[in-house]
């Protein structure tokens, strides 16, 4: 898997591509909790090129979510390609963590005080 | 007491007799100062320390200085203060040689095997024309590059050793890891099999109920499980799932979310109430944030009627007995130990005789083969659908083996667990 981050001025991307599984999910998760120590206005995980999430994968998302949430950083996750949308749907994590069609939507929702 | 001592006591009387007092005590110091020499030549001759390699040093540079003053001599028109000082560098360039040399024969134990030695001709040849004089002796000097062969045929010969010994040191290390790891290995095998054992062996036995289940563990431990429980009401517990991630804690929570499952199961009779409150317990003992989807049913043998709710997995499915394949998918719940106080709806679905319930985890449908390509949920669908008819063990027996054919080389990333069970069979 590949990890590419643009920085913007109202949050900080983080673009995974390729296969988020088991052997991928720990550098995932160093990326997001490097990303959160730079305090970005907000965290976006663009899933645009991201074509698997195992269950390891999901675990990275859930503890970067509570990570946020301490640090008061809105996190959102955005332009789920369909396979990986039902991977979350079905696993209840779309209800705990905002899920948005795009990014430009994702950008309009995380302004800071709506998480 | 016998002849020969008496003899040897008597001769050693004799030659305290000859041997006069001081000359004793002066062969005693001269045992000594040769002893105290020897040491210090072997000090910088065949030592290993700082003083051995700054001696060695110094003759190299030696050497390289003499036989290039060689060559600075043989300069027509040089000035006369520089052929003096090449003259008196010569000297103690010797000098030093012929310390060298004599250190050499001191510090060897056979010292003529030494002198005669090609070496020590070489070490001797430096020298020697310096000593004979009278002509000219630059060719022969010249013979001084030789010496340098030595040093670096030494060189090589200490630094050969020091591979050898890091080579049986790296060995040794080698073959401790390699132990270590075998135990490591036993252990984790020993704790696969105990995992593998709390799995329910067989079905509980109930009139015209009949279930199969298959759990195949990845290469790494993993956390897939499946469980039967017998409720008090004579109901039956039916339960599927899948912890997050590989290894030993996967496992460790796997053996933790059963327990507490299996506990809760025989106090909460509603499949949803039961999950929340498995989800709010898991969440008060997981310190390595990790969590498991749940299927969980529960079915009244007597009549069909079947209960479940879904925290998070794969919804299983039906293949009713007149054919058709449906899917369990009542909405479901968040995960298992990821966040406290959800909830978990239930759903009911009433089974018609020789209708089959079929609940599997992800690594069938996320089964790779060697081309990267899922299995997928339609393959699935499709053993359940050609080979529903038989019985339980049957169809898992199918539905393994076209995994495995179809994954051919690829390597099982992740457990594949299957249960199947059949309702109101004749």
């Amino acid at each position: 898997m590949n990890l590419r981050i643009e920085t913007l001025a109202q949050a900080t991307c983080v673009i995974p591509e390729g296969r988020l599984d088991f052997d991928a999910a720990p550098g995932f998760q160093e990326t997001l909790e490097r990303t959160l120590g730079g305090k970005p206005a907000a965290l976006i995980i663009d899933g645009a090129a991201l074509e698997y999430v195992s269950s390891a994968g999901l675990r990275a998302m859930l503890l970067a979510a509570r990570a946020a949430q301490r640090a008061g950083v809105p996190f959102a996750l955005c332009a789920l390609q369909p396979a990986v949308r039902e991977v979350f749907d079905l696993s209840g994590f779309s209800r705990i963590i905002a899920v948005h069609p795009d990014r430009a939507t994702a950008l309009a929702h995380a302004q800071p005080g709506r998480a | 007491m016998d002849h020969s001592s008496l003899s040897s006591r008597a001769r050693t009387a004799r030659a305290r007799l000859t041997v006069p007092p001081v000359l004793r005590s002066v062969r005693q110091l001269i045992e000594l100062v040769a002893a105290k020499v020897r040491g210090f030549a072997q000090l910088l001759i065949e030592g290993r320390g700082p003083y051995a390699r700054a001696f060695e040093n110094l003759i190299v540079v030696l050497i390289i200085f003499s036989v290039a003053s060689i060559g600075v001599e043989s300069i027509p028109g040089l000035p006369g203060w520089v052929m003096r000082a090449l003259h008196v560098a010569e000297i103690i360039v010797v000098a030093i040689f012929t310390f060298e040399y004599l250190l050499r024969i001191i510090a060897a134990r056979n010292k003529l095997a030494f002198i005669f030695s090609y070496q020590g001709l070489i070490d001797l040849v430096a020298i020697a024309p310096f000593y004979a004089g009278g002509f000219d002796t630059r060719w022969v000097r010249a013979l001084r590059l030789l010496r340098l062969l030595r040093v670096l045929k030494l060189q090589t010969h200490y630094l050969e050793k020091v591979v050898e010994e890091r080579t049986r040191e790296l060995a040794d290390k080698n073959a401790a890891l390699e132990k270590a790891q075998a135990q490591l290995k036993a252990e984790l095998e020993v704790a696969r099999s105990l995992q593998l054992a709390i799995l329910p062996s067989a079905f509980p036995a109930r009139p015209g109920c009949q279930g199969a289940a298959r759990m195949i563990p990845a290469t790494t431990m993993g956390g897939d499980f499946y469980d039967y429980i017998e409720l008090p009401d004579g109901q039956i517990g039916l339960v599927i799932a899948d912890v997050s991630g590989h290894g030993v804690p996967a496992a460790f929570f796997m053996a933790v979310a059963r327990t507490n499952l299996r506990e809760l199961a025989v106090r909460h009779t509603d499949p949803g109430e039961c999950l929340a409150q498995t989800n709010d317990a898991l969440c008060a003992q997981n310190p390595l944030d990790l969590f498991v989807t749940v299927f969980y049913c529960i079915l009244d043998p007597k009549t069909g009627v079947l209960r479940y709710a879904n925290g998070g997995h794969n919804p299983p499915y039906v293949r009713r007995a007149a054919g058709p394949i449906e899917s369990l998918n009542g909405a479901g719940g968040l995960v298992l130990g990821a966040m406290t106080g959800v909830g978990y709806p239930t759903h009911t679905m009433q089974l018609l005789r020789g209708d089959q319930l079929v609940l599997y985890t992800d690594g069938v449908t996320e089964a790779f083969n060697p081309t990267e390509e899922l299995y997928g949920v339609q393959r699935l669908v499709d053993e359940v659908h050609m080979h529903g008819s038989g019985t339980p063990a049957a169809l898992v027996e199918r539905i393994c083996q076209s995994i495995t054919n179809f994954a051919g080389t690829a390597p099982q990333s992740d457990d594949i667990t299957l249960t199947v069970l059949t309702w109101g069979a004749p």
